[in-house]
């Protein structure tokens, strides 16, 4: 019942960036809210849900674009692992692991991008961009962290309290 | 564990998707999702459109003095030039070469299209127009600005939309000359959309200012279409080659419409 409204809310966001991100650049480059969005996500909720909502929203934005399809829910798959692995490693704050999540997920995103792009011959300059693009990107990424994070926090604890039986890791 | 499988399925399910999307098979579904998305899409850009202006203003301050300056020393020289062609204005030597370059193109044919999107990646500078296949675009046709510029080349086509690879691509690579020298080279796209122009002969003269057109040197492009002005030029003497910094003509982030240039074909040189 709940995908309901987490679906075209993650097909909204795919839209929106796809819409108006390149209007808005900083450091030479674009955010990626919806990877943003998704890790953020996983990092409040826990990855079960976001292991539904990636692939969709990977196809979704790749249909939009000039991408092949399934390049971006590709490059999308290392969050759910990012997630785990911050599961395991539980910490007392947990803004701070998700801005270095971000930052890693949104490198890892550009190179496992980089590899299909290179692979269907459509490739970047690979030895420009490390400094280019990855690093901005990562950069940017992380600034707009704050500016997601805390709706999902807010969300997820009023959903909490409307149901108090629900159990949200993080 | 579960981690792991999901990994494994949506891994390979991504990668299949990949390459049905290379043989072409998905194209009627991405045209169908493009036929939703782009008026929705176009009412968000209008939204936040105005956003964008804002950061623009803020963003290129320095950009903008910059360019106020350059324009007051163009408009002087632009002066100067005018007050000496006055003068040639008889002479039949700017009139012929002007009649060479449109009997060169007497049978242009353009198709005007909308800018429905812009690809969001930082890898790519690609942009879509409302026009496919079905209105007669072809794969390689030429696409320029509404002022005639060039702004790319038609690299995907669907029934109904196209995808553009701009100049600026950094897969992009245009035969290019200076206009006023002749020089000829190769202007590249790079990560940040930026125009550079390579292979330019050392003794060659190239000074900041003059205009960049194609040369038409292997049949991608037609000749003499404008793309950009000369911003800097860099080489050292024992270089063989100089390289300048362009500046697009065509305004490539803010585009609305273009015009694909549908009587042009591109010819593909092989190697003997």
């Amino acid at each position: 019942m709940r995908y309901l409204l987490f679906v075209p809310l993650i097909l909204f966001v795919a839209l929106a960036q796809v819409a108006t991100a390149p209007y808005f650049p900083l450091l030479g480059v674009t955010a990626n809210p919806l990877l943003v969005l998704l890790m953020c996500w996983a990092m409040v909720r826990g990855p079960r849900e976001t292991m539904i909502l990636i692939p969709l929203a990977g196809i979704f934005k790749d249909l939009i674009t000039s991408d092949p399809v399934g390049a971006s829910a590709l490059a999308l798959l290392p969050i759910v692992p990012l997630a785990a692995m911050r599961e395991r490693w539980p910490t007392e704050s947990e803004f701070v692991p998700t801005l270095a999540v971000v930052a890693a997920a949104s490198l890892s995103y550009d190179v496992l991008y980089m590899i299909v792009l290179t692979a269907v011959g459509d490739g970047p300059p690979w030895l420009q961009s490390p400094l280019r693009v990855l690093l901005p990107a990562a950069l940017f990424n992380a600034l707009i962290t704050p500016i997601v994070y805390l709706p999902v926090r807010w969300a997820t604890t009023l959903s909490e309290m409307v149901r108090p039986g629900m159990r949200v890791p993080g | 564990m579960r981690t792991l499988v999901w990994l494994l399925v949506v891994g390979l399910f991504a990668l299949l998707s990949i390459a049905l999307s290379q043989l072409g098979v998905l194209d009627p579904v991405k045209n169908g999702a493009l036929t939703v998305a782009s008026p929705l899409a176009r009412g968000l850009r209008a939204v936040a459109s105005p956003a964008a202006d804002f950061f623009d203003n803020v963003a290129d301050r320095q950009n903008l003095e910059d360019e106020n300056r350059l324009l007051r020393q163009q408009i002087e020289e632009l002066t100067a030039e005018i007050a000496s062609l006055k003068e040639d204005e008889l002479i039949a030597g700017d009139m012929a070469a002007l009649a060479e370059v449109e009997e060169s193109r007497p049978d242009d044919e353009f198709l005007v299209a909308r800018v429905i999107a812009r690809d969001p990646s930082n890898l790519k500078e690609r942009l879509a127009i409302d026009c496919g296949s079905d209105d007669g675009i072809s794969e390689g046709m030429v696409v320029m600005s509404e002022g005639g510029s060039l702004v790319g080349v038609a690299s995907k086509v669907l029934d109904d939309f196209a995808w553009v690879t701009l100049i600026t691509d950094s897969n992009s690579n245009v035969n290019a000359m200076v206009l006023e020298s002749r020089a000829q080279g190769v202007v590249s796209g790079s990560l940040h959309g930026g125009l550079s122009m390579d292979l330019i002969p050392q003794d060659a003269e190239v000074e900041p200012g003059n205009a960049v057109t194609t040369s038409g040197l292997g049949g991608t492009f037609p000749q003499a279409l404008l793309i950009g002005q000369v911003l800097s030029v860099r080489g050292d003497p024992q270089d063989v080659f100089k390289k300048a910094e362009v500046e697009p003509a065509a305004n490539l982030s803010r585009l609305e419409n273009v015009l694909v240039l549908t009587s042009f074909t591109a010819t593909h040189l092989t190697s003997p």
